[in-house]
């Protein structure tokens, strides 16, 4: 499959209030790739993936979804997104059969095939015996598994996940990595933010970080790493970041015990 | 009873759909929205959560009932224009009160955002969806409010009338929701995130206690014959009011009489709330819309307001009189610091506190002749004392309510010999918090009325108010304080504590008022007895009642 440029973003700027939290962000994003998407703690991560699934609408610059303009298309780029919030917020009184008919509903997709598909996908997280149940009695990985589940029902071209992976156990957890392996590889584009290095390092094809609401770093984490030689993500977060003390700063954690 | 409702939306498709609006993803949000209101919570805590399917029709039948009351009050009214008038007011009430509290939590409820906003659904079919649920939920309500008082019109006005007062009926709803609208937005001008929160549940508990106000007055001070012949006059104001346009249109229907009086009362409820509805959809919405769009990112955006953590000079004294264990400390300080931030508290508290001083004020004013002499030399201050047992024994309850249940684990896992010094320092704090101030204020008062002698008599009352709080906290389920979200069951429990409450206040209040009459100082017997009592209460009775057991019972640490 050729890669196409799927996400065009150009000199996005976003303000709350006075306070601005992006200054200018440029991305190109090709089909068929695992982003990896971090930065610090309020980086501006979280509102750069709600303004791409349109839940911020304003915004200033240009995005280009699919070659369409998010700002007056917004509807058909929706049909073919997924989105996975960082916390699963769901409808606590329904049961995830209800919730994905729902959303299947309101993507356009026919009632039939839509409570088959929930039933696969249910049941590949294991969770076929907990589609009748109320999700209020969930625990935070169940949640996490319907939030995962309903994004990916409409088989969307462009899924963006925000921390998918808190709360999921280990088998659920190396499922979901392969599973985005397999996606991008059918040609899906994977907009991946996190704050776990170790995996973000493992599957992305491209790394991006930002920080105050800029792109500081941007390419495959091979690339990135000639240009550095950091063993590892961790270490490179933190050097570009800026928090190099790390060592002073857990003695005096320490030493506040010891006063 | 949802697909019923969802019916009613059928005949207007063509009209939904020329909004631009999706028509399928409409009836399918709004089916959504009444399934969740069908499917409300009850129960206490995360362990025991009893699922119910029929909220909506629970809650028909309690407004129904409601609905019985007052058209037994409406039936003694003889001219039509005053009834009706009643009977809208009634109305506007109940729903501006549904509005404020079950609508506030729906209306700035952006946590569904994160599901709605990334499906393609158009904006236009969100926001109408959102308004036909506040519409469908109101009509309802208004609907099973009247449905009494519509037939008692049938009886007394003809079918005619009834029919002209059914279709007001749906009149006032729309305007009421206008209003609704208009005040959320000038609110929302002043405030955003914790203090909107904070200002609309303040405005809640005023509504809450002018209601119980004009309910206590209205029963007590107006005689029977006055309301059966009672007409209400008509001043050029009266245009004005709300409730007077749709009265006069029925009235109008009734007597058929159409002069150019009720012909601007028929004008005013016909074009007003068609003209507010037009507002709304065209203007207020919109507006409304991107303010909750800001509101989402509210606290971030505006000044969040630091804490002070300035201990002031009453709380050190509070602390010195009540707190004698370094062990409650903490809890003493957690529950003073939070008991004023936790909005379900001052909810439940507050209304308490204004209704108990309603009753008071009615006992004062139900002797026509207020004679202060006569006043000085009857015991009524000893009433007034006692009757404000109602407000601290509401405390206990009060404190149940919050959202932090998630929180609790915090309590189990402190080394701690007994959890009863917890609960000891929680019941503590809300005593001196809430109701101290409050008693002090009375207090003066007493003593600048009758003298210094009702000073023992006040110090008496407060000891045995103290004992019977503690006895209430102690003896209540034994949950942390703020956790359980919603309110207990108000049932029969609830009904036989308020009575076994009030034979208590009644009997301390006797016992008080004989020993004063035996000989004067006589009651101060019973300051070494009350001491004594609570010192039990406070050193053994609570350590043997309070242990971990009962408390793990009560709680589910989740």
């Amino acid at each position: 499959m050729d890669n196409q440029t799927i996400v065009q973003i150009h000199n996005l700027e976003k303000r709350y209030g006075k306070k601005q939290v992006l200054h200018g962000i440029n991305l190109e994003i090709t089909s068929g790739q695992i982003i990896g998407y971090i930065g610090p703690n309020g980086a501006g991560k979280s509102t750069t993936v709600k303004i791409l699934c349109g839940l911020i609408n304003d915004f200033e610059g240009d995005i280009n979804i699919f070659g369409k303009d998010l700002r007056t298309h917004t509807l058909e780029i929706k049909q073919q997104v997924g989105y996975i919030p960082e916390n699963a917020v769901l409808y606590e009184s329904l049961t995830p059969m209800e919730f994905m008919e729902f959303i299947g509903e309101m993507r356009g997709l026919e009632n039939e095939i839509c409570r088959s598909k929930a039933k696969a996908l249910m049941n590949i997280f294991e969770m076929k015996p907990n589609l009748n149940q109320r999700i209020a009695t969930f625990s935070k990985g169940m949640r996490q598994k319907v939030m995962i589940c309903s994004a990916l029902l409409h088989n969307p071209d462009l899924i963006f996940m925000d921390e998918p992976l808190s709360g999921l156990d280990a088998n659920s957890v190396i499922m979901v990595k392969e599973m985005l392996t397999h996606l991008a590889r059918e040609g899906k584009t994977i907009f991946y933010s996190s704050h776990l290095m170790d995996v973000v390092e493992k599957i992305s094809d491209r790394i991006i970080l930002i920080d105050q609401g800029k792109v500081i770093a941007d390419g495959s984490f091979e690339e990135l790493n000639k240009l550095s030689n950091d063993e590892n993500l961790e270490k490179m977060f933190t050097r570009l970041t800026g928090n190099t003390n790390h060592g002073e700063k857990a003695e005096a954690f320490i030493n506040a015990f010891e006063k | 009873m949802i697909k019923f409702l969802l019916s009613l939306f059928k005949p207007f498709r063509w009209f939904i759909e020329k909004m631009d609006v999706d028509y399928d993803q409409f009836i399918r949000i709004l089916q959504l929205k009444l399934t969740l209101d069908n499917r409300q919570m009850k129960g206490l805590g995360n362990h025991s959560k009893n699922e119910t399917e029929n909220a909506l029709t629970k809650q028909s039948f309690a407004q129904i009932m409601f609905g019985i009351f007052f058209a037994i009050f409406l039936l003694m009214i003889k001219s039509p224009f005053t009834y009706y008038y009643f009977a809208h007011t009634f109305l506007m009430v109940m729903m501006a009160m549904m509005i404020i509290s079950k609508f506030t939590t729906i209306l700035f409820d952006t946590s569904e955002n994160v599901i709605i906003q990334p499906l393609p659904i158009k904006g236009n079919t969100i926001s109408l969806a959102r308004n036909a649920h506040v519409l469908l939920y109101l009509s309802m309500m208004a609907f099973n409010f009247s449905v009494v008082s519509i037939i008692v019109a049938i009886t007394k006005f003809g079918i005619i009338s009834a029919l002209v007062f059914s279709f007001s009926i749906g009149l006032n709803v729309l305007f009421t929701l206008f209003l609704a609208n208009m005040l959320y937005l000038v609110i929302m001008r002043f405030a955003s995130g914790e203090k909107l929160k904070n200002l609309l549940m303040y405005f809640q508990i005023v509504i809450a206690i002018l209601f119980m106000a004009f309910y206590q007055f209205g029963i007590n001070l107006v005689d029977r014959t006055q309301i059966q012949n009672m007409v209400l006059p008509v001043h050029w104001y009266t245009y004005l009011v709300p409730p007077a346009f749709f009265s006069g249109l029925v009235e109008a229907f009734t007597s058929f009489v159409f002069d150019y009086r009720h012909c601007i009362f028929i004008v005013e409820a016909l074009t007003i709330p068609i003209i507010g509805i037009y507002l709304t959809g065209k203007y207020l919405t919109p507006i409304f819309n991107r303010k909750l769009m800001d509101l989402e990112q509210g606290d971030r955006v505006s000044k969040v307001k630091t804490e002070t953590t300035h201990q002031s000079l009453w709380y050190r004294m509070m602390l010195a009189v009540f707190v004698h264990r370094q062990e409650e400390k903490a809890s003493f300080k957690l529950v003073w610091t939070m008991t004023g931030r936790e909005r379900l508290f001052m909810q439940t508290f507050l209304p308490s506190l204004g209704f108990i001083v309603i009753m008071v004020a009615v006992q004062f004013f139900r002797k026509n002749s207020f004679n202060v002499d006569e006043l000085i030399h009857s015991p009524l201050y000893l009433f007034i004392l006692y009757a404000l047992m109602f407000v601290a024994a509401s405390l206990p309850a009060a404190l149940l309510l919050g959202n932090n249940g998630h929180a609790t684990w915090l309590f189990k896992t402190m080394p701690l010999s007994s959890p009863a010094h917890y609960f000891k320092g929680f019941i503590k704090a809300a005593f001196a918090r809430f109701f101290m101030p409050f008693y002090l204020l009375v207090s003066v008062g007493i003593c600048v009325l009758w003298g210094y002698k009702a000073i023992p008599d006040v110090v008496i009352a407060l000891l045995s108010i103290y004992l019977i709080t503690l006895l209430f906290y102690y003896i209540q389920e034994l949950v942390f304080p703020f956790s359980n979200e919603k309110r207990a069951s108000q049932g029969g429990a609830a009904f036989i504590k308020v009575m076994g409450l009030m034979i208590i206040a009644v009997i301390l209040g006797f016992l008080h008022f004989f020993l004063l009459r035996w000989f004067n100082y006589a009651s101060l017997l019973l300051v070494p007895f009350y001491l004594g009592v609570i010192y039990y209460v406070n050193r053994v009775f609570v350590y043997k009642k309070i242990n971990w057991e009962e408390v793990d019972k009560a709680n589910a640490y989740s």
